[in-house]
């Protein structure tokens, strides 16, 4: 036995649902430094050639779609608590984002108030997500 | 659903963390179905029936 697997043994986590965290957040980090650079770069005053945008835009969406497939394996690798725990916090995170939306554009109609920039359904299904763990880890501590 | 799980791993002389490694789940697995917080899968109670060489009916009851 290794001495990561022995470090997540002593800790009572399982280490294959570290590793594949760990991937995942990797996935994510790859993602959030793509969006950050390759938007950066399009709205500066550089001019760029479209087939640069373009591949801006692919590698974009590769690193989403890597991100996607290794959380899918994450959850479905997952010990079966932490599985029920994930899967409850990101129903919790659509919901959220759903109604969140939903009663804005109500409000935005009948109060005339500013549109609501896309940035923000990254942020309320992140908030959702989070509050979601939160929650699953007290209620199963 | 109540379960036997406390009272099997004390006769047995194992941690929380002992019954977890031999079920190949996280401790708070084990603290979670004690306190019959969670309910295991069918898979998981099999393999706790064989750790323990009993029935699942023994060690897990509906309540």
């Amino acid at each position: 036995m290794g001495k990561f697997e022995e470090d997540c043994e002593r800790k009572g986590l399982v280490a294959v649902d570290i590793r594949n965290a760990i991937i995942v957040n990797f996935w994510l980090l790859a993602w959030a430094v793509s969006l950050g650079v390759i938007s950066y770069f399009l709205e500066s005053d550089w001019s760029f050639p479209t087939w640069i945008q373009w591949m801006g835009f692919i590698i974009h969406l590769i690193i989403g779609v890597g991100a996607i497939l290794a959380f899918k394996r994450f959850v479905s690798k997952a010990d079966e608590l932490e599985r029920k725990i994930q899967l409850e916090a990101l129903a919790l995170s659509v919901g959220v984002t759903i109604i969140f939306f939903s009663s804005y554009a109500i409000l935005q109609k009948a109060l005339e108030i500013a549109d609501l920039s896309p940035a923000y359904l990254i942020v309320v299904m992140s908030l959702g997500y989070v509050m979601g763990l939160i929650v699953g880890r007290l209620r199963f501590r | 659903m109540k379960n036997k799980l406390k009272v099997l791993r004390a006769e047995h002389n194992w941690t929380q963390a002992d019954l977890a490694n031999r079920l190949k789940v996280a401790r708070q697995t084990i603290n979670a179905l004690e306190k019959g917080k969670f309910d295991p899968s069918l898979p998981l109670a099999f393999k706790a029936a064989r750790l323990f060489k009993m029935t699942i009916e023994e060690i897990f009851e509906d309540s």
